[in-house]
């Protein structure tokens, strides 16, 4: 007779012993490490480090070179680490900051710029116009970030002295000095110091690799700690040139995630206290209830637009595309799909200076559409000429804004194929005009603080075969004139010219202008004082974030 | 044959599945749609600095021609520049592998401790509500991804209960210990900064926890299972009727054979984990490998996305070469049939 083996209960309850234990060595370890390791109370005297430490989360951790970084939180980084010959202000002008004044000649080739004493990069070392002249070289030469706003005009750069820098243009460059904001000045010991090996012969990597996790400015703000994947942190310089302000925060960190659970648990235990630009707007609504949190629209220099492809059928018909811009439901599209954001007004934002204040915003009219699309010799063949839209994937907003134009196209008889196409994708097809779409939905922002940028990016026919353009406009004209507008000294006058451009372009229905960009953040106003939500926004990458400028209240702060 | 024939014969197989991984993730990476060149400079780049990159990258030479450059490279430490960071792609491995070693070490070792006692007890308590509620467990552990466990354990001991760091290797009060190893655990104990140590001890338990809770509660359902299978075998029936302890049975002699099917599952899991840590290190804000490795693919970075594949592979093939050694080990018949 044989016996079932049984499994014996002390077994069990040694092996039930063993989990409780492993159990409470990890509760024990998390709370050992909670206490060695927590902030100080808010009631002590000395404030640590976290709570003086403005966090701010943002698409990505910055790139701070220099000569590479262009996007929202690299330009936000440059600013504070960097100084400028020039700074913009609210109002599209710009006044003096590491030059003191400067002149130029008569020919508008020659930009004489006298540079102030006694700055001194964050090495300690003295800043003069040779590190300008060597800022702008190894910015051409490397051809990157914001390389393109000098690369067509600067002819060479020569430092006459310490404090004298020349810059001798190509042809006349009305923008010349609006752009300046974005020639960032480096030590030019310091990156000669820390060349690396690559493609720029003598120069090696001209410090590129070096570059990424240090800076080699002489800005209100030095790099202390930088994580390519992770976050970066600054602390303020405390020699910098113009002192330092009482409340300006301390340090500042990058946070480079966007991912939404992440930002509403950060947002909530204050361990952030503006969020990204990146979130839903129901997300920052919500946030923005919790105690002490606010919510701010800021105005941006960035403009939705529907490209229509004036090469492809239909829309190769001015009729359709001008019936397109009438079936259009603004209104549902600025309430509803992307809450917070402003009716567009023409081909550029109204924020941008030299937007032709003439030309309206668009608003619904289906009488007229309809009326329209009878006159295009496409009306009764429509069903033979679907249009496709592509709409980026990496936007789940934008898909609802593609159903809502197919449901008013609809009314109009048009057929709307719409097409969800990753980034990359779509960067492919509109290298091509074989390839791109009828539409495409994609968001523009101005690189300098005038509509001329806009122009010149989207409707400029070297423009065409990049993802700014779907338009493949061919118009000689239209190309020629932005081209001479860039060559206008005298402001109003080229205001002038730069309204004519808009009115031509708005008046071929080229694209369907959505809406103007705003940026929904959420932020605790009584732990910043932030110009930007206090409506005075600086609506140029990265400049809504000069934290000398913000006042940070630390001991607000758990 | 003897386990030195055995390793060398599984060591050579490796190597043949490593060379063929290599050529196929870099056919994959170079057929990709978009101009590499001109996604990593951006829209705005001047045509030259387009062209010299492409010079730099061999972009227009043949693929066959483009692959020997990338190898020979891999020899002499130039694994090329990535597109993103703009450096060496050795530099972003040596900076950001660290970083998910350490959160796929802990992960490793919550596994094995949880999953070795659930296994166990739940089989030797087999159709009891100890074996009922570790079942439930198990399921519960296999269905929910592990990213939403990671936003729950976020959300609730982070946010909720202050117990855990919501995001991060460490505080901001802390600075990363000094550069030995990378893994900022290691590193401060070597260098006597036990409090930074603590503290990232502190922000590792949360994303490993959340890392591991999918592949230990499948192991632990494994090796109930040969538990339950080995107890009612002839040979603990055996050992069992010489009167041997239940303890002698349990850990001796019904562990070792019963350990053998988790051990197999547990190193692919393990292995498994550096690819698939990317949504755990975008939750928690984590400076990792796996995390690297995604921004590469959306950028299209070529040599950034090899690399990632090829060290995913190397350590998916030693796991596997390590179980196979290991099983082989433990049970000489699966020596004698590969050796045929």
């Amino acid at each position: 007779m044989t016996e079932e083996v049984k499994p014996k209960g002390s077994s069990g309850r040694k092996l039930w012993i063993t989990i409780t234990v492993v159990v409470v060595v990890i509760v024990v370890v998390a709370s050992l490490a909670y206490v060695v390791t927590r902030p100080p109370s808010s009631t002590s005297k000395q404030l640590s480090k976290a709570q003086e430490t403005l966090s701010i989360t943002w698409a990505n951790v910055p790139n701070i070179d220099p000569a590479i970084g262009s996007d929202e939180a690299s330009s936000a980084a440059l600013v504070n680490l960097y100084d400028t010959l020039v700074f913009p202000t609210a109002n599209g002008t710009i006044i003096p900051d590491l030059a003191t004044n400067w002149n130029v000649s008569s020919s508008g080739l020659v930009y004489t710029f006298h540079i102030r004493s006694g700055v001194t990069f964050h090495n300690g070392d003295a800043l003069t116009a040779q590190d300008v002249a060597f800022s702008m070289d190894r910015l051409l030469t490397m051809g990157q970030g914001y390389a393109f706003l000098f690369i067509p005009y600067v002819q060479n750069t020569t430092a006459q002295n310490n404090n004298t820098i020349v810059f001798t243009l190509k042809t006349p460059d009305a923008l010349f000095l609006v752009s300046l904001v974005r020639l960032y000045v480096l030590d030019e010991k310091q990156v000669m110091t820390h060349l690396g090996t690559g493609s720029y012969g003598s120069n090696g990597d001209y410090g590129s690799t070096w570059l990424l996790t240090h800076d080699a400015g002489s800005g209100p703000y030095e790099v202390i700690y930088a994580n390519l994947e992770a976050n970066m942190t600054i602390e303020e310089y405390t020699s910098y040139w113009d002192g330092t302000n009482t409340h300006q925060p301390k340090y500042v960190q990058f946070i480079g995630t966007s991912t939404p659970s992440t930002v509403q648990a950060l947002f909530s235990s204050k361990e952030i206290q503006i969020t990204d630009m990146w979130q839903e707007y129901s997300t920052i609504t919500s946030l923005s209830s919790l105690p002490g949190a606010k919510m701010t629209i800021i105005p941006s220099s960035e403009e939705m637009y529907l490209m229509l492809n004036s090469q492809k059928a239909p829309t190769n018909d001015i009729y359709v595309r001008e019936a397109m811009t009438y079936a259009l439901n603004y209104t549902a599209i600025v309430s509803d799909v992307f809450p917070g954001s402003a009716l567009a007004a023409g081909p550029a934002p109204t924020i941008l200076p030299g937007h032709d204040p003439s030309i309206p915003t668009t608003q619904q009219n289906l009488t007229l559409a309809k009326q329209l699309i009878k006159e295009s010799p496409y009306y009764g063949n429509l069903s033979k000429y679907p249009v496709t839209y592509y709409w980026v994937t990496a936007v789940p907003a934008e898909q609802k804004m593609a159903l809502q134009f197919a449901s008013d196209m609809a009314q109009i008889g048009i057929t709307v194929n719409i097409v969800g196409v990753p980034w990359l994708t779509t960067v492919a097809d509109l290298s091509n005009v074989s390839s791109s779409p009828n539409i495409v939905s994609i968001e523009v922002a101005a690189n300098y603080y005038d509509v001329l940028s806009i122009l010149q990016e989207r409707y400029s026919k070297s423009s065409q075969g990049t993802w700014e353009q779907n338009e493949w406009l061919n118009n000689s004209t239209i190309s020629d004139m932005i081209a001479n507008a860039s060559t206008i000294q005298n402001q109003t006058e080229r205001y002038q010219l730069e309204y004519r451009i808009q009115q031509m372009i708005y008046n071929e229905y080229l694209s369907i202008y959505a809406f103007d960009v705003t940026e929904a953040r959420a932020y605790y106003p009584g732990i910043v004082n932030w110009y930007a939500a206090n409506g005075h926004p600086i609506a140029l990458l990265g400049y809504d974030f000069v934290f000398r400028d913000i006042g940070f209240n630390a001991t607000a702060m758990p | 044959m003897s386990v030195v024939t055995y390793t060398s014969k599984r060591a050579l197989y490796s190597v043949i599945s490593l060379f063929g991984l290599s050529v196929l993730v870099f056919v994959l990476a170079r057929v990709l749609p978009g101009n590499p060149a001109r996604l990593a400079l951006g829209p705005n780049a001047s045509q030259a600095a387009v062209n010299a990159l492409i010079a730099e990258l061999h972009l227009n030479a043949p693929l066959p021609v483009q692959y020997w450059y990338w190898i020979s490279g891999i020899f002499t430490g130039n694994w090329g520049i990535s597109l993103v960071t703009h450096r060496n792609v050795i530099i972003d491995v040596e900076q950001f592998l660290p970083a998910t070693l350490e959160l796929l070490i802990t992960a490793a070792i919550i596994d094995l401790l949880l999953a070795v006692p659930l296994g166990l007890v739940a089989g030797r308590m087999e159709n009891t509500y100890v074996d009922n509620v570790v079942r439930i467990v198990s399921y519960i552990g296999i269905a929910v991804p592990s990213f939403v466990v990671a936003i729950l354990l976020q959300l609730t001991l982070g946010y909720g209960l202050h117990l855990f760091p919501i995001i991060g290797q460490l505080s901001p009060n802390f600075s990363a210990p000094p550069h030995i190893t990378g893994l900022y655990v290691v590193d401060a104990v070597l260098t006597g900064e036990f409090g930074t140590a603590a503290n990232a001890i502190w922000h590792l338990i949360l994303p490993s926890f959340a890392l591991a809770l999918g592949p230990l509660a499948q192991e632990a359902r494994i090796l109930r299972s040969a538990v339950v299978e080995n107890q009612n075998s002839d040979f603990t029936l055996a050992e069992t009727a010489r009167g041997f302890p239940e303890r002698t049975i349990t850990m001796k002699y019904l562990l070792k054979p019963s350990l053998i099917p988790m051990i197999t599952i547990y190193a692919l899991d393990v292995s498994s984990m550096i690819a698939n840590a990317f949504l755990i290190e975008l939750i928690f804000n984590w400076p990792g490998f796996s995390r690297y490795g995604l921004n590469a693919m959306l950028s299209k970075d070529l040599n950034a996305i090899i690399a990632v594949v090829v060290i995913a592979g190397i350590l998916f093939v030693i796991a596997n070469t390590l179980v196979d050694v290991t099983v082989g080990y433990l049970d000489p018949r699966i020596r004698e049939q590969v050796g045929g």
